[in-house]
């Protein structure tokens, strides 16, 4: 029982830390249409940041978050500007951004690489490495952290969507581009912050998540496929629809890990898996889009 | 009634596509608080001309001044925000908002704080938020749809979706609102109705710039007519004039008994 417990604490940092990446895809697709395979390398990046920052700059941890977050929301802000305007400014298909992003995606993972050798960084947690037990419940300092901070994101994220007119104006932008841009709505100011946007969040889920394990440049494309994944099963409609993405994937994969009878190899592919059957059942997620309150 | 000083001149506006010119060297003004009709058969270049105020599409050449300043080349948020708000000819409500929010989202370019103390949460931010709310409930209620506040917009009939529509465009605060056949699907109470809103928007000192076929709906309402035919302006004058005139007569060709039917019986024919 304790056992399982733990293990759900952990698994429920792991889906905070998938829907939070899973925001950084939402916050872009929904007023743009692109998906950003890059969101991954975003996190990754953070991470790095963070670690730069916090090693080199001598920031405490708990500063290093939104600095690394700042350093991000400037690279999302310069890559939607050198890559994505420029193409739908002439005119370009729909597919072009999203190619021109995975493109990105490669350059970004290179200068990494090159930037930093191949070897894993440590990054300390806020709180360090204790562990915490509330009654029945216990983990990580770290786990605990990511609930709390990722929940604080999120209930920002849906206050300023749901309860500001900003807000409102923002998904005017993914109902409806031409008519929002006709009631006076700027778009491409609406399309810079949103990949600032995305890529903060994406570097906060960066920065949580490495004291989990390390900094290395391989942990974006897990982070970019879980993330994906939470996307779908969670439903694009909807920003809790990321979280709850996130926290069903984590769940599967750490309860499938620890208590099916399959060698751990195979348990790589419940994350597939799942995307497929969700794909295939229920292609619009768990949550439906709202009719209206 | 009689319409103030010219704010918006046209001149020499023209585009086209590809091979097809669908503006052709049309000029015309609008003058404050006057409502405008812009006729002329089906492909005379009417909504084209309405999407090149509006800086949805760039002119080929021309210009539309608003006080005296070039607008083409804006782009159509910041022309939104100099005050050219406009109706959709097939509603276009952003679903999934109430009908609140859709008026809200229409006085955007109203707000003035900028978006940092929204992120703050300061209490001026949300003093403004109250005050766009509260402007939103009147305008709801002038149009009146106040029974529908809470409506998701999906569930409007499309009669109460072009309330909506005008509604969201008087949110902007603007001083020239763009109808685009605003009559075309409602009901003779329904336009009626309308009709009595779009003159509360002029007498508000709001011009209108009004597409219609429903010619006994548009010459009750507007105090001036500009005709086009194959993207060219053919006149330019009153109602009654422009019910005489030989040139609108032989535009309109086989429809010119609509137009004669119209002025007798007042059936609101589509021309």
């Amino acid at each position: 029982m304790a056992d399982l417990l733990e293990l759900l604490v952990s698994a429920t940092a792991s889906g905070c830390v998938y829907g939070l990446i899973a925001l950084a895809y939402l916050l872009v697709l929904r007023p743009t249409g692109v998906i950003n395979f890059a969101s991954g390398e975003w996190a990754m990046m953070g991470a790095y940041a963070a670690y730069v920052i916090s090693d080199a700059g001598g920031l405490p941890p708990i500063l290093a978050i939104p600095a690394a977050a700042l350093v991000l929301a400037i690279i999302g802000w310069l890559t939607e500007w050198l890559t994505v305007r420029p193409l739908v400014e002439r005119g370009a298909g729909h597919l072009a951004p999203i190619l021109a992003l995975l493109g990105m995606l490669v350059i970004y993972h290179q200068v990494v690489l090159l930037s930093f050798s191949e070897d894993q960084y440590p990054l300390d947690g806020p709180f360090g490495f204790g562990r915490i037990e509330f009654g029945l419940l216990a983990g990580s300092y770290q786990d605990f952290f990511i609930v709390g901070a990722t929940i604080a994101i999120f209930i920002g994220f849906w206050l300023f969507f749901e309860r500001t007119v900003w807000g409102r104006s923002f998904e005017a932008v993914a109902i409806n581009r031409r008519a929002a841009a006709l009631m006076g709505i700027n778009l491409r100011m609406v399309t810079a912050l949103s990949f600032a946007g995305a890529a903060a969040i994406a570097a906060t889920a960066g920065v949580l998540d490495s004291p989990r394990g390390s900094v290395e440049a391989n942990m974006s494309l897990p982070l970019a496929v879980q993330g994906f994944s939470a996307l779908i099963i969670g439903g694009i409609n909807r920003v809790e629809g990321a979280l709850l993405g996130g926290i069903v994937l984590a769940f599967a994969e750490d309860l499938t890990r620890r208590y099916a009878p399959i060698p751990s190899g195979l348990a790589l592919g419940v994350t597939p898996v799942l995307l497929i059957t969700f794909l295939l059942v229920l292609p619009n997620g768990i949550l439906r889009a709202k009719e209206a309150k | 009634m009689t319409a103030g000083k010219t704010f918006i001149e046209i001149s020499n506006l023209s585009k086209r596509f590809g091979g097809l010119t669908a503006v052709d060297d049309v000029d015309f003004e609008v003058r404050e608080g006057e409502v405008l009709g812009l006729i002329g058969p089906n492909g005379a270049g009417k909504s084209t001309t309405f999407n090149l105020i509006c800086g949805y599409y760039p002119a080929n050449t021309g210009s539309i001044r608003l006080d005296g300043k070039e607008i083409i080349g804006q782009p159509p948020h910041k022309i939104a925000a100099l005050g050219i708000m406009r109706t959709f000819q097939h509603n276009m409500p952003f679903e999934g908002m109430s009908v609140t929010e859709n008026v809200m989202v229409g006085a955007h370019t109203t707000l003035h704080g900028g978006l940092i103390p929204v992120l703050l949460g300061t209490g001026r931010a949300r003093s403004e938020e109250r005050a766009l709310r509260k402007k939103a409930d009147e305008l709801i209620d002038f149009v009146g749809l106040s029974e529908e506040r809470d409506t998701p917009v999906t569930s409007l009939s499309f009669g109460q979706g072009r309330l909506l529509e005008t509604a969201r465009a008087l949110a902007g605060e603007p001083r020239l609102i763009l109808f685009d056949e605003p009559a075309a699907g409602l009901t003779p109470s329904e336009c009626v109705r309308l009709s009595e809103i779009i003159r509360g928007i002029a007498d508000r000192g709001i011009a209108v710039l009004l597409i219609e076929h429903d010619m006994h709906f548009l010459m009750s309402l507007a105090e001036r007519v500009v005709v086009l035919n194959f993207g060219s302006k053919i006149a330019d004058a009153l109602p009654q004039d422009i019910r005489n005139n030989p040139a609108v007569i032989q535009a309109y060709l086989g429809d010119a008994a609509v137009i004669g039917a119209d002025t007798e019986n007042g059936s609101g024919a589509d021309a």
